[in-house]
């Protein structure tokens, strides 16, 4: 293998190594906005504090969560190039079905911590009140 | 094949029809399905908007497979295929379960409502309820194993337990709520229909777990005040000798260690409050009604009725010594 291929491969494992991480984000995003929204309405309601800033509080981080999910998303599926080539499979093992399918599964995992963040937000929204 | 699976599906419908139809026994007292309080009302509607919504959408999901595999079995576009996936499988679930919640979220806040100036304090004990009602200079009057509510207005009930977890629920009523030792719950009910229903505890509690079970009287408003009146007076004797001998006997048989019968020696504290006990519906908690024999049935055969209650069979008492205590019991109204 000659020295020019050893770096192109180098330079394609690194990004692949960053895409690997990227797919976690989006559940990453619903975890945090998860724990932070039932954390702080048990410890707000327990202390019998502002409903009101409460839910705020949580419109605020939910509309946060959405837009950075949206934008993950969006890097997703243009990572994935589905309207280009079609090509909803990349089962081929060659770097650019790798990156493709990364891509894919980054794309579905955002889709589904979009709606997860949202249905976590509804009670907030719907809910005025501590009961 | 096809031979035998008629009957099993006639006999599954004709079960179903049965289980439907045994929901109306007993006039609905302990049904979901005879929802006489605003609560209660809620809930049906939910399940009734969730079971048909559900069935909706079984028919179709399955009308669509039949469509595709036995009516029209042909190769579709992939157009079609892609739209259908992410139309039906992504799209449609996501907007039918986000309007679901949108619908049923607000209906969780009614049985949490505050009340309208009465609270009734209801502990589960094993295996009866201790229910205490609030008064506006707040002073309790205690009662057990009944509750009384007045039409029209919503009551709120403050749930406590003694040493183990139980559930209160009035189907008929409204929702169940924990009851949970050391920690205070929260239900409020708005009776629509006066009439006699049944509670039952509905977390499982212990040996006599079934037979835990109270009357929940809704009554008009003027009667109800008359009869939280009278509730809050102490205990007035029953005059005629027989209940005369009960009272000794229920002296000296050392019941007012358990039992309270105010306005008199009695001040137990372990035992149902027996102040008005002649005046309730039933005995044991829902498990027998308040005539004389139930009373007799009920002291001689307490651990057979209610497998390891706290309170002993009084079977070595003479008939007659039952006989008054009963008339004594039966006339604390």
């Amino acid at each position: 293998m000659t020295k020019i291929n050893e770096n192109e491969d180098a330079h394609e494992f690194r990004s692949e190594a960053v895409s690997l991480w990227r797919i976690t984000f989006g559940p990453l995003i619903w975890a945090v906005h998860f724990a932070a929204s039932y954390a702080a309405t048990a410890l707000i309601c327990a202390k019998g504090g502002a409903v009101e800033g409460l839910r705020l509080g949580i419109g605020i981080g939910t509309g946060v969560a959405l837009v950075a999910i949206a934008w993950l998303g969006w890097q997703a599926w243009r990572q994935w190039d589905l309207l280009c080539d079609r090509d909803w499979e990349n089962d081929q093992g060659t770097g650019e079905d790798r990156h493709q399918f990364l891509g894919h599964a980054a794309f579905l995992l955002a889709v589904v911590s979009f709606i997860g963040v949202s249905y976590v937000a509804l009670p907030a929204l719907l809910i005025g009140t501590c009961r | 094949m096809t031979r035998f699976k008629r009957p099993t599906r006639t006999r599954t419908l004709v079960a179903l029809a049965g289980v439907l139809l045994m929901s109306a026994c007993g006039e609905g007292r302990q049904s979901v399905l005879n929802p006489s309080g605003r609560d209660a009302l809620l809930l049906y509607d939910l399940a009734l908007v969730m079971f048909v919504g559900a069935l909706v959408l079984w028919l179709l999901v399955g009308g669509l497979f039949v469509y595709v595999t036995r009516i029209n079995p042909r190769e579709m576009s992939r157009g079609l295929a892609e739209g259908l996936i992410i139309g039906g499988g992504v799209l449609f679930p996501v907007v039918l379960l986000g309007g679901l919640l949108v619908y049923s979220l607000p209906l969780m806040q009614a049985p949490r409502e505050a009340d309208e100036g009465m609270r009734v304090h209801i502990t589960a004990e094993q295996w009866w309820w201790r229910v205490e009602y609030e008064l506006p200079d707040g002073s309790r009057v205690t009662s057990a194993n009944e509750l009384r509510l007045p039409v029209g207005r919503r009551t709120g009930l403050i749930l406590n337990a003694h040493r183990v977890i139980h559930a209160f629920w009035v189907p008929a009523l409204g929702g169940k709520a924990d009851m949970i030792p050391g920690r205070e719950t929260y239900l409020s009910f708005l009776p629509e229909e006066a009439g006699t229903y049944r509670g039952q505890c509905a977390e499982f509690c212990g040996a006599s777990h079934a037979l835990m079970a109270f009357e929940a009287v809704v009554m008009e408003p003027d009667d109800f005040a008359a009869w939280l009146d009278a509730e809050a007076q102490e205990a007035t004797p029953p005059q005629s000798e027989e209940a005369t001998r009960g009272a000794q006997v229920f002296a000296r048989e050392g019941c007012g260690s358990c039992h309270t019968v105010r306005g008199t020696q009695a001040l137990g504290k372990v035992g149902p409050d027996l102040t008005h006990v002649g005046g309730r519906v039933s005995l044991g908690a829902g498990i027998l009604g308040a005539e004389a024999p139930d009373f007799v049935n009920w002291i001689a055969h307490t651990e057979s009725l209610k497998p390891e209650v706290a309170m002993p069979s009084y079977d070595h008492l003479s008939p007659d010594d039952l006989a008054a205590l009963a008339a004594y019991l039966g006339g604390l109204e």
